[in-house]
């Protein structure tokens, strides 16, 4: 089989039929962009998710009464508890001091200082912290709440929160990439059989002449490839002016933390490239498997 | 056009067991022919029937053996099941029963793969010429040699000498369409045997001509047949098949009802 002459036919058969290979590219594009956006988000999400667990506190706020025993009484407590890796009391003083760095106007104009004292316990898995808060409400005599402790928080409803509007959102994109790869597959078998309608006659005298199947079926299968290819590289290019353009002016805004990031973009196009191409396989074989037997 | 025409042939009936007497085989099989017969045989048909979904017989225990170098005829009416026998010598269809041997090899035993290889060496040439519309002359015949793997330079000089050979030397670079029907008949005899195909089938090659085309055609079949190559052709051509006494085979119904050395179209 000469590869010069398939690819040759080919290229004149793209040309024939211009529209339907132009939709097919475009479907494509679209169904690799939205999955590079899938998977940059999702991968994102997973980074995110483990960052956040990472930043699960329980924290325990003491009344502005509380005695210094009693704040010592709760610290042996958690002392003594084997999830905990770390705690460390700040002072309502300390609590300023930080209050102050963070969010500077909001406490400018302070008369007095109503920050409480404080645990903040860091458990050695996120999962524990539920069961940490649950564990120190109950420290005190006969099970209830020990004196001086005004509330216990464990993060754990704000990021459980987060963490399913993630994965509704994931679920969402995951949908569209299925229903946008098999509309791509679908339009790139199409435009295939258009293909190889429009030259049926062309068909018949390569296999009359005596064309082996493979240099029948060559320049098909190339057309989609070459769909799969033009659109997923499209693709991979308006993903990567969305990376250097559009997401340092949104993450500006959302991100503060470097080690929350998504999949490496290298890998990302690879995939995108990759699937594109056996998205233009899976089209082209379908039909010819279905149209062309020679 | 001897020169141009010498060349390949298929394998001969070498797998043929001479030993036996009166069951021949082939590829390891009995024939029902006599074994006679067979030596030198071009085509085999032995005992065919074919029938097409879901109960139409196009061909009835057809039996045949036409040897290297014949001409022969191949007439009856239309539906008689003689383009049948076409499709099946390049194994466009299969046998519902009986064994088709071209040049040697028992075609139903031959892989798919070996297909191409097949048509390669069983040219045809059709009624409807089957000429790519949208390429000249010289690129229809190129067409052939490229798609069979030729080298370009070969194909440089094998396209014009053919075309020069079947009378269109001066009408290479004519589009389909710029050439008259049996102008376009030479391009598709020229590109059926551009490669020296041992064998030449002929869907009613002069189908479509008016008569003082299809004698410059039926000439240049008869040359071809001449330089070695053996010619099966299926025709309606009374007057051509009568003037020319080749060998007839005819066929009724798809039974062979006919097989005449030097027979006439009745």
């Amino acid at each position: 089989m000469r590869v010069g002459l398939v690819a040759s036919e080919a290229v004149r058969s793209l040309r024939a039929s211009m529209s339907t290979t132009v939709a097919a590219t475009l479907t494509v594009l679209i169904g690799m962009f939205v999955l590079g956006l899938t998977i940059a988000l999702g991968t994102w999400v997973l980074s995110w998710s483990d960052h956040v667990k990472k930043q699960l506190l329980v924290k325990v706020y003491f009344t502005s009464t509380a005695t210094p025993k009693q704040e010592a009484s709760v610290g042996n407590f958690i002392r003594t508890d084997d999830r905990v890796v770390k705690y460390t009391f700040v002072s309502s003083e300390r609590a300023l001091v930080v209050m102050r760095k963070k969010f500077p106007d909001l406490v400018r104009n302070l008369s007095y200082n109503p920050l409480p004292d404080s645990f903040e316990v860091i458990p050695k898995k996120a999962e524990y912290n539920a069961q940490i808060k649950r564990e120190i409400l109950h420290s005190g005599p006969k099970g209830t709440v020990p004196p001086g402790i005004e509330k216990v928080k464990d993060g754990g409803e704000t990021s459980r929160r987060v963490l399913r509007v993630g994965s509704i959102v994931e679920l969402v994109f995951l949908i569209g990439v299925i229903v946008l790869l098999i509309a791509s597959t679908l339009l790139i078998a199409n435009t295939i059989r258009l293909s190889i309608f429009a030259r049926r006659r062309e068909i018949e005298v390569m296999k009359l002449v005596g064309a082996t199947n493979w240099f029948v079926r060559g320049p098909f299968m190339l057309e989609g490839l070459i769909c799969g290819l033009l659109g997923s590289i499209t693709a991979v290019f308006l993903l990567l002016v969305g990376k250097e353009v559009l997401l340092p002016a949104i993450l500006g805004h959302i991100q503060d933390s470097k080690d929350v990031h998504a999949l490496a973009f290298e890998l990302q196009a690879l995939s995108i490239i990759g699937a594109g191409l056996l998205l233009g396989a899976a089209g082209s074989g379908l039909t010819l498997h279905r149209f062309l037997r020679v | 056009m001897t020169g141009a025409l010498q060349g390949r042939t298929l394998p001969t009936v070498q797998d043929v067991d001479l030993k036996t007497e009166t069951t021949p085989l082939v590829d390891g099989r009995p024939l029902s022919l006599p074994q006679e017969s067979l030596a030198g045989a071009m085509v085999v048909l032995d005992g065919v029937t074919k029938i097409y979904e879901p109960d139409v017989v196009a061909l009835r225990d057809v039996s045949f053996v036409i040897e290297k170098g014949e001409f022969v005829f191949v007439v009856g009416a239309s539906g008689s099941g003689k383009s049948t026998i076409i499709r099946l010598l390049i194994k466009e269809l299969e046998p519902t029963r009986g064994r088709i041997i071209v040049g040697g090899r028992d075609l139903g035993r031959l892989k798919r793969s070996k297909v191409p290889m097949l048509r390669r060496n069983v040219a045809c040439v059709f009624q409807d010429f089957k000429l790519l519309p949208n390429r000249t002359a010289y690129e229809n015949v190129a067409y052939a040699l490229k798609v069979q793997g030729e080298h370009r330079d070969s194909i440089r000089k094998k396209a014009p000498e053919v075309l020069t050979l079947v009378g269109l030397g001066s009408k290479m670079n004519s589009y389909p369409e710029e050439l008259s029907g049996g102008e376009q008949q030479r391009v598709s005899i020229a590109r059926a045997v551009v490669n020296h195909p041992p064998l030449l089938v002929c869907d009613e090659p002069t189908g479509n001509l008016d008569p003082d085309t299809s004698v410059g055609i039926m000439q240049l079949l008869y040359r071809i047949n001449r330089s070695g190559t053996t010619i099966l052709m299926v025709t309606h051509d009374r007057e051509m098949v009568d003037k020319m006494r080749k060998r007839v085979i005819a066929l009724d119904e798809g039974k062979l009802s006919r097989d005449e050395r030097r027979g006439g179209y009745e």
